[in-house]
């Protein structure tokens, strides 16, 4: 017998994501999410059309001008600041034709101007003017005319834009986990900076994969990472205190993002950062905050979508304390580009040896590091078997049931303030894979609410729950653009 | 050190057997690469090498600043590094290359750009084929690499006058050191899975 005649029409998303949700109640999922063309193109409008995702730091975008090109889900949209010191995120996209006017990863501009027509743009968005403006566009309400702009919205020096007009706005969206990202990202009282132009890299993964796994998955190291870790040196620094990796660790969840964290019991412990971190720390961090990072070895986790964070001494010996924000590029079904931002805290940026060792333990999870290298084998693996049509004929599921029911007494519920607002776990970080579950729960949620509200193209006026641009963080030092010559067009 | 970016036209005027004898040293490094021969090929590195991979940026044509970061590198290793690597590639749990890439340097446009006593700096292109596991796909590595490399022929003489000999059969059939390299990626964001030692 045949399948069902819809078996391949739309009906199937909604019922694969149907399926997803009753499936996770018992802690699994059906493996044909991995890698589905249609249930990838559903991905694209209704989790990174709808979510805060992550564009850049601050600190990328210092001078007015400053402009990279980033991405909202497989969206170009650029971001800049303007003359007078606000962030905006543009879709590379002319109003006249629809071409694309920036073609390098970064730089510093005060127009962005169409090759095609020679329609120009000011690094706010509004138009600046066209070649024979005079002649050919006598009755064109220029005003109406503004580059398709994202909502965007800072927290603690980290940008997110997002396309949907509606939707809860930044700081209710990251939710508790603001919390932690005060931890992360406000460590020291200059913040972070990020050190030169990120590791990027296409492999054919799915995004979803690698958000899960460095949203707190220290099962996977033992096996993934055997090679890694049976070189010279494994622990040292802070690392050599722990002599039970599992008991030393933590899983802390909120309702979408999520974190594992490695303590040890000394409270100047500090990641083995320089004698003068305790000094450099935030006086906005609560004392439970302050103690947290006093004790902590290394961090990891994913504010979901698609951006995740490494923070902490490199284990084997390969370097470090080194921080790096991670971000998840979809870049079709099945494939993802990763880029990797080096970040350390601002205090720090002028110390060589710091830095050196900062650098390595950066590049040993690139590409060409020890222990990445390992997990882009096996997770171009799981998206090249995720095509298997026997998971849809078979009803394939995937395991995500650690920490569900009476499966181990070893995991722990903490209460305890010093590990902030987030349900946390002890050993949660090995045998609880609620990480997992969180993070897929709210891709659930994002997927069964089905398409997000257009809005009108002037999104300041109304239908926007904020205002599209943020006043810059710290400022701008006004007229020192860079920019090159003034564009010659009629205005 | 890695310099901002290779330095172009440069050409230093030398005569064909060392010209030769570069492209032949070339050669036999990247036959050593494309059969993880890596405890062989670690006998041509000096021990003071910084072996650089800088990362390049898409700029504007009228940036500037150099394509080639100055401080973010994919790989910017001292030899210890190296060596842990090499170790660590042999590993069978290396998944990164368990099973090992099928890989094949082809090695073009030698050029020798400055000499300084027995030291030469050396450009050569080079794409390097990868195909992996059972499928007909391959990636293709291209890049342009600055190689500093002793020339071990008047060492080895030197010490020969002293008295001493060659120390062992390898190093006395060595006829260079590599004492510096970087490896200048035709990529800004870069086409394959991970990028290990062999594939540079």
């Amino acid at each position: 017998m045949a399948a069902p005649a819809d078996a391949d029409g739309p009906e199937r998303v909604e019922r694969l994501i149907e399926k997803t949700g009753a499936a996770l109640d018992e802690g699994r999922y059906p493996l044909e999410i991995t890698n589905d063309p249609d249930i990838y193109r559903a991905e694209l409008k209704r989790v990174f059309g709808r979510a805060w995702v992550y564009l850049g730091h601050v600190s990328e975008f210092a001078e007015a001008g400053d402009y990279a090109r980033r991405y909202i889900g497989e969206d170009p949209f650029i971001l800049t600041r303007d003359e007078r010191g606000e962030l905006h995120a543009f879709l590379d996209s002319c109003m006249h034709r629809g071409a694309q006017f920036c073609t390098a990863e970064s730089g510093n501009t005060s127009h962005f101007r169409c090759p095609y027509h020679g329609w120009t743009y000011k690094n706010d968005g509004s138009l600046q003017g066209m070649p024979h403006m005079a002649e050919a566009y006598q009755d064109l309400d220029e005003d109406e005319i503004r580059l398709e702009e994202a909502h965007l919205d800072t927290y603690q020096g980290l940008i997110f834009g997002r396309i949907a007009d509606e939707g809860p706005d930044l700081e209710t969206y990251l939710g508790e986990f603001t919390w932690y990202l005060d931890l992360l990202f406000g460590t020291t009282e200059e913040g972070m900076t990020v050190v030169g132009e990120p590791h990027r890299w296409e492999s054919d993964h799915d995004w979803k994969t690698s958000a899960d796994n460095f949203s707190g998955d220290s099962y996977h190291v033992l096996t993934t990472h055997q090679a890694g870790l049976e070189t010279e040196n494994l622990a040292r620094g802070p690392w050599e205190e722990l002599d039970d990796f599992p008991g030393a660790s933590y899983l802390a969840c909120t309702d979408r993002h999520s974190l594992g964290y490695y303590l040890s019991e000394d409270a100047d412990t500090f990641m083995g950062y320089p004698d003068g971190i305790a000094d450099a720390l935030n006086s906005g961090l609560s004392d439970e905050q302050r103690e947290l990072f006093g004790r902590s070895v290394f961090h990891f986790g994913t504010v979901f979508p698609n951006v995740s964070i490494i923070h902490g001494i490199q284990s084997g010996g390969w370097g470090g304390p080194w921080a790096c924000i991670r971000k998840w590029n979809p870049r079709g079904p099945g494939t993802t580009e990763t880029t990797s931002w080096w970040i350390v805290p601002t205090e720090f940026a002028g110390d060589e040896a710091f830095m050196h060792e900062s650098h390595r333990g950066w590049e040993s999870l690139s590409p060409g590091g020890a222990f990445e290298s390992d997990d882009l084998t096996i997770w171009e693996g799981i998206s090249d078997s995720g095509k298997a049509v026997t998971h849809e004929l078979r009803d394939t599921h995937g395991n995500m049931q650690q920490g569900l029911g009476a499966m181990s007494d070893e995991v722990q519920s903490v209460d305890d303030p010093l590990h902030g607002p987030a349900d946390v776990t002890t050993k949660g970080l090995y045998f609880d894979e609620r990480n997992s579950r969180t993070i897929l729960r709210a891709w659930q949620e994002m997927m069964a609410a089905g398409d997000p509200v257009g809005g009108p193209t002037d999104i300041g006026d109304d239908g926007g729950s904020d205002d599209p641009t943020v006043e810059a963080d710290g400022g701008c030092p006004g007229g020192s653009c860079s920019a090159g010559d003034d564009p010659e067009v009629d205005e | 050190m890695s310099s901002p970016a290779p330095a172009r036209g440069q050409q230093a005027t030398i005569d064909p057997e060392t010209q030769q004898r570069v492209e032949q040293f070339l050669y036999r490094e990247a036959d050593l690469l494309d059969t993880f021969a890596l405890e062989e090929w670690l006998d041509l590195i000096d021990e003071d090498i910084v072996l650089s991979v800088p990362v390049r940026v898409a700029r504007d044509p009228g940036a500037e600043e150099s394509e080639f970061s100055p401080d973010a590198n994919y790989l910017r290793e001292d030899y210890e590094m190296i060596r842990e690597r090499v170790g660590r590639l042999n590993k069978e749990y290396a998944w990164s290359e368990n099973p090992r890439s099928r890989v094949r340097h082809v090695i073009g446009n030698v050029r020798v750009t400055a000499v300084d006593g027995d030291e030469l700096t050396v450009r050569n292109n080079q794409h390097v084929f990868r195909s992996y596991g059972d499928t007909p796909d391959h990636d293709l590595i291209s890049a342009q690499r600055e190689t500093v490399l002793r020339d071990e022929r008047g060492d080895r003489e030197g010490r020969a006058s002293d008295g001493e000999g060659p120390s062992g059969a390898s190093e006395g059939d060595r006829e260079f050191t590599i004492l510096d390299r970087t490896v200048y990626l035709d990529h800004s964001i870069l086409n394959t899975k991970n990028l290990t030692l062999p594939l540079l």
